[in-house]
């Protein structure tokens, strides 16, 4: 049977021409799909897996750089506490030494005050004791005279009141 | 109601009748032109944050077919991704054009062999890509000799079955629907419901009751026999790409 335009097939009926054109729609649907929708999609899709990515692991650096200056800093508190105690233990014992110093400055000067003014009220006692000594010597120089009413001789004398002004400091 | 059982219509001839262009092949065409126009609006400003509904409609589809692909094939064979989604876009448009009037694609044996053989071609491709040509042979001896002819009816069965359940299913569902109409447009004849304009008539009863039956034939078996060819086609392949 020869068919020819707008004639039905058979149900069942091998025709190549139907055979060559499906398999070359196929190839072509094949080639459209492949150029015009997945290689396009699929860019996309893993440019933005990509950049998801991407992100992701930035995030995690920041977030370990953080932790890292955290730590840093807790190191740089902790070591400035130490030091801040140690400064302040230090100042403490500087000042209790330059105090113990100013101390020992002190009692060393009045020492030295209290041994100046034994020696000077020594000296004034002396120097006391001896005006003392030449006035009982000129009261008894004078009282001598005018009991005797007479001048003796002068060396005499003065050999005399001395005797006597002995016996009285000794008294 | 002669077209009940028929294959499809010539739609012209070239070369003194040499080359007879059926039906079939138009859709074929059509489907091409509609989903080349699909692609391209779908992809157009595709952006790295979607912003338009058409971006993740697309990727929808790909991730789709692509995880399809991934799961059933594995990842070394993510290039049959493309042609995957060829074989569902046919398979599925092919019968869907049934509800526009038009004549299913996929109630054409040519069509449905076709494919087949290229599932048959692959599989045969990638056996022999993993076992050397002499694996190849060797494996239909195995695990006993006796069981050769087995082993090449199988090796036949496979394409041949998945040819004839796509077409069986699509071609029955439209013969169905087709006595179907028949049945109402008598009924309604019967009943003096059929109004004649010309050559065309109006039956009642053709109305709303095929529609039924349509959504089982048509969208629900088209659709699932889309799935399972493609299905077969990744499982087939993907185990003879994976033999030892």
């Amino acid at each position: 049977m020869v068919l020819a335009a707008g004639d039905v097939t058979d149900f069942l009926s091998v025709n190549l021409t139907t055979i060559i054109a499906t398999w070359l729609n196929l190839l072509i649907l094949f080639l459209v799909l492949k150029h015009f929708l997945f290689d396009r999609v699929n860019k996309v899709i893993e440019s933005r897996k990509n950049e998801v990515a991407n992100t992701y692991k930035e995030a995690d650096e920041a977030k370990e750089n953080a932790r890292r200056l955290e730590a840093e800093y807790d190191s740089r508190i902790s070591g400035a506490k130490e030091e801040s105690a140690q400064i302040i233990q230090a100042a403490t014992k500087k000042a209790q030494q330059r105090s113990d110093e100013i101390i020992s400055d002190a009692k060393r000067e009045a020492k030295g005050i209290a041994e100046q003014s034994r020696v000077e009220i020594e000296r004034e006692k002396k120097i006391a004791v001896n005006k003392i000594k030449d006035d009982i010597a000129d009261i008894a120089f004078s009282a001598a005279q005018a009991v005797i009413e007479k001048d003796f001789n002068s060396k005499d004398n003065e050999k005399l009141i001395e005797q006597f002004i002995d016996n009285v400091g000794e008294v | 109601m002669t077209d009940i059982g028929n294959g499809p219509k010539i739609v012209f001839e070239l070369f003194d009748g040499k080359i007879q262009v059926t039906e079939t092949v138009v859709m074929g065409w059509l489907i091409i032109a509609v989903v080349l126009l699909l692609c391209l609006w779908l992809t157009k400003d595709l952006k790295k944050i979607p912003e338009k509904k058409r971006q993740v409609l697309a990727e929808m589809f790909v991730n789709f077919v692509n995880d399809m692909v991934r799961q059933n094939m594995g990842e070394k064979l993510m290039c049959y991704a493309p042609y995957i989604g060829a074989l569902l876009i046919s398979a599925v448009l092919g019968a869907l054009i049934s509800l526009v009037g038009l004549r299913s694609m996929t109630a054409d044996i040519n069509v449905t062999a076709t494919w087949a053989l290229m599932t048959f071609i692959l599989i045969t491709f990638h056996k022999i890509k993993a076992n050397g040509i002499g694996g190849y042979f060797k494996g239909f001896a195995k695990p006993v000799a006796f069981i050769l002819p087995l082993n090449l009816i199988s090796e036949v069965a496979t394409p041949a079955s998945m040819a004839f359940r796509l077409f069986g299913n699509v071609a029955g569902g439209m013969v169905i629907t087709g006595l179907l109409y028949g049945c109402l447009g008598a009924l309604s004849s019967a009943l003096h419901l059929s109004f004649e304009m010309g050559s065309w008539a109006f039956n009642v009863f053709q109305v709303g009751i095929p529609a039924v039956l349509s959504i089982y034939f048509d969208l629900f078996s088209g659709c699932i026999q889309a799935y399972i060819f493609s299905m077969l086609t990744m499982v087939n392949v993907g185990a003879a790409a994976e033999e030892p």
